[in-house]
């Protein structure tokens, strides 16, 4: 792993498809991914780049609680990139979905049209930020930040083109689900164990005149 | 059953500016529209309306942007940025040359219709028709293309945003001329006839409107989980003020009442209610669709 960003570079057969595998049957909703994102990416107060969504099932004392930790599933047909005006939000060859902060306008379309909630407005520059795999860690050849700090390595990240890599080998064997895969824009996040309440409970509206 | 016990906080993507541009957009393209019936289509009958439409359409088009400047991060930045870097699958990609294209269109359009230059007035009227309603309707575009929202994802909404401004915009010439021709003539006295007519075609097309509302939420009622929700939530949860009352029985069945029964008509204080009442619902509409549009949570 430590060079395939070189050699997708040089013009080698071999492209690497980043991706992740969440497994909730390891997450103990520590939030670690999430605070660790946070430090990592210099992410302001109030927003989150990657965060766990956490939930509670059944009536005393039959209670569950469930955990989905969130963020951009990097997907393969990006509507973030198709309604940006312009091309601020891009797909690198690796599959990595980002922003690039010299032609953000901040217009917030592209916030608007992702499915998963996973943009933001930078409150300080400006500009629409989201999580980019720590696309410079990846670069040097290491894991994501929220990977890496993950207690009991729930998260696994890696190539999807190389059929040995670890994820590669999750996403061929177990059986994995995506988010909301009814959109059209294959994530390529994928859960194991996902529990279906982690989406179907969901927050309160809340108005701005309600306030 | 269940509770969240974590989430974090989300923004809200496209706030009330853009609804008040959406509203200013559809005013100035409703009268364009009425503006073109004498000279592009020969009704001679709404000629005293023809330079008034142009006027107040040139006017807020110039008026409209602002408010999308105002919501944009870096205004500055994106008035080139759109030029220079753009998107041809985006939507907002073309809004930004019918922003230019259309005003400056009405601009020459006007400056013929002034100069009485009746063969180019309409021949940049009936070019400007097209413009007005791409001006329009391209962002009932914007919103459908946001997949993500089912409210919005779907392909009436360029219509329905049409229409909407159609009507909103005759709401405004039929307000416009009263009080033109009630105070700032010698005569002092409403032109009855184009008032009548414009009361009319005021009504057919609240018809249609209501008639496109009704087919959407038909539809959304019986669409998936999101799309039912989201139709509860505008007709019994905490967007149904806005949405029952103030869209659709003030801003359109009470108008709709008034303009088609001729008694009722026939008053200038109903029909100037049911101009205000018109006008006052539209925008309540901008506001439920853009804003109520994306108030629920998606995940």
């Amino acid at each position: 792993m430590s060079n395939s960003h070189e050699t997708a570079k040089s013009g080698d057969k071999h492209r690497p498809r980043w991706g992740m595998v969440i497994d909730l049957d390891k997450c103990i909703g520590c939030h670690t991914c999430e605070i660790t994102c946070k430090e990592q990416n210099d992410v302001p107060l109030g927003i989150w780049r990657s965060w766990v969504k956490e939930i509670e099932k059944g009536r005393y004392p039959n209670v569950v609680r469930s955990f989905r930790p969130t963020l951009c599933n990097h997907c393969e047909d990006p509507v973030c990139v198709k309604v940006c005006p312009v091309h601020a939000s891009f797909q690198r060859e690796d599959g990595i979905v980002m922003v690039d902060p010299h032609l953000c306008v901040g217009c917030r379309y592209c916030m608007s049209a992702c499915p998963y909630e996973v943009r933001y407005l930078h409150p300080q520059k400006g500009i629409l930020d989201k999580c980019d795999f720590c696309h410079f860690r990846v670069d040097e050849g290491l894991k994501p930040a929220c990977v890496e700090a993950c207690p009991t390595s729930a998260r696994i990240f890696g190539d999807l083109h190389d059929a040995d890599s670890e994820v590669a080998q999750l996403v061929a064997r177990k059986p994995v689900q995506t988010l909301k895969p009814e959109m059209g824009t294959e994530p390529r996040v994928y859960y194991i164990g996902l529990d279906q309440a982690t989406m179907e409970i969901k927050r309160e509206v809340e108005l701005v005149w309600d306030k | 059953m269940g509770q969240i016990v974590y989430d974090v906080h989300y923004q809200t993507s496209l706030g009330f500016l853009i609804s008040y541009y959406f509203y200013l957009t559809g005013l100035s393209a409703g009268s364009f529209m009425i503006s073109t019936l004498s000279y592009g289509f020969g009704m001679e009958k709404y000629k005293p309306a023809s330079k008034m439409g142009v006027v107040t359409a040139v006017l807020l088009l110039m008026l409209a942007p602002q408010f999308l400047l105002m919501q944009v991060a870096w205004p500055v930045k994106s008035l080139w940025h759109n030029f220079v870097y753009l998107n041809p699958l985006s939507a907002i990609s073309y809004g930004a040359f019918l922003l230019v294209l259309y005003p400056l269109n009405s601009i020459i359009y006007g400056i013929f219709m002034f100069k009485d230059n009746k063969k180019w007035t309409k021949f940049f009227g009936l070019l400007g028709i097209p413009l007005a309603l791409a001006v329009h309707g391209y962002t009932g575009w914007i919103l459908a293309l946001g997949i993500a929202r089912d409210y919005w994802n779907t392909a009436l909404m360029p219509i329905v945003f049409l229409f909407s401004a159609m009507v909103s915009g005759i709401s405004m010439m039929i307000l416009m001329i009263m009080i033109r021709d009630r105070f700032f003539t010698k005569e002092k006295k409403i032109n009855r006839e184009i008032i009548d007519g414009l009361a009319k075609i005021l009504g057919w097309l609240l018809v249609v409107d209501l008639f496109l509302v009704f087919c959407d939420y038909s539809i959304l009622l019986y669409s998936g989980q999101e799309g039912q929700e989201v139709a509860h939530f505008m007709l019994f949860g905490k967007m149904a003020f806005g949405f029952v009352v103030m869209e659709n029985l003030i801003g359109k069945i009470i108008p709709l009442i008034i303009v088609m029964v001729p008694k009722l008509r026939n008053s200038y204080f109903l029909l100037v209610l049911a101009a205000v009442m018109n006008m006052i619902g539209i925008l309540a509409m901008r506001i439920v669709t853009v804003y109520g549009g994306q108030a629920l949570p998606l995940m």
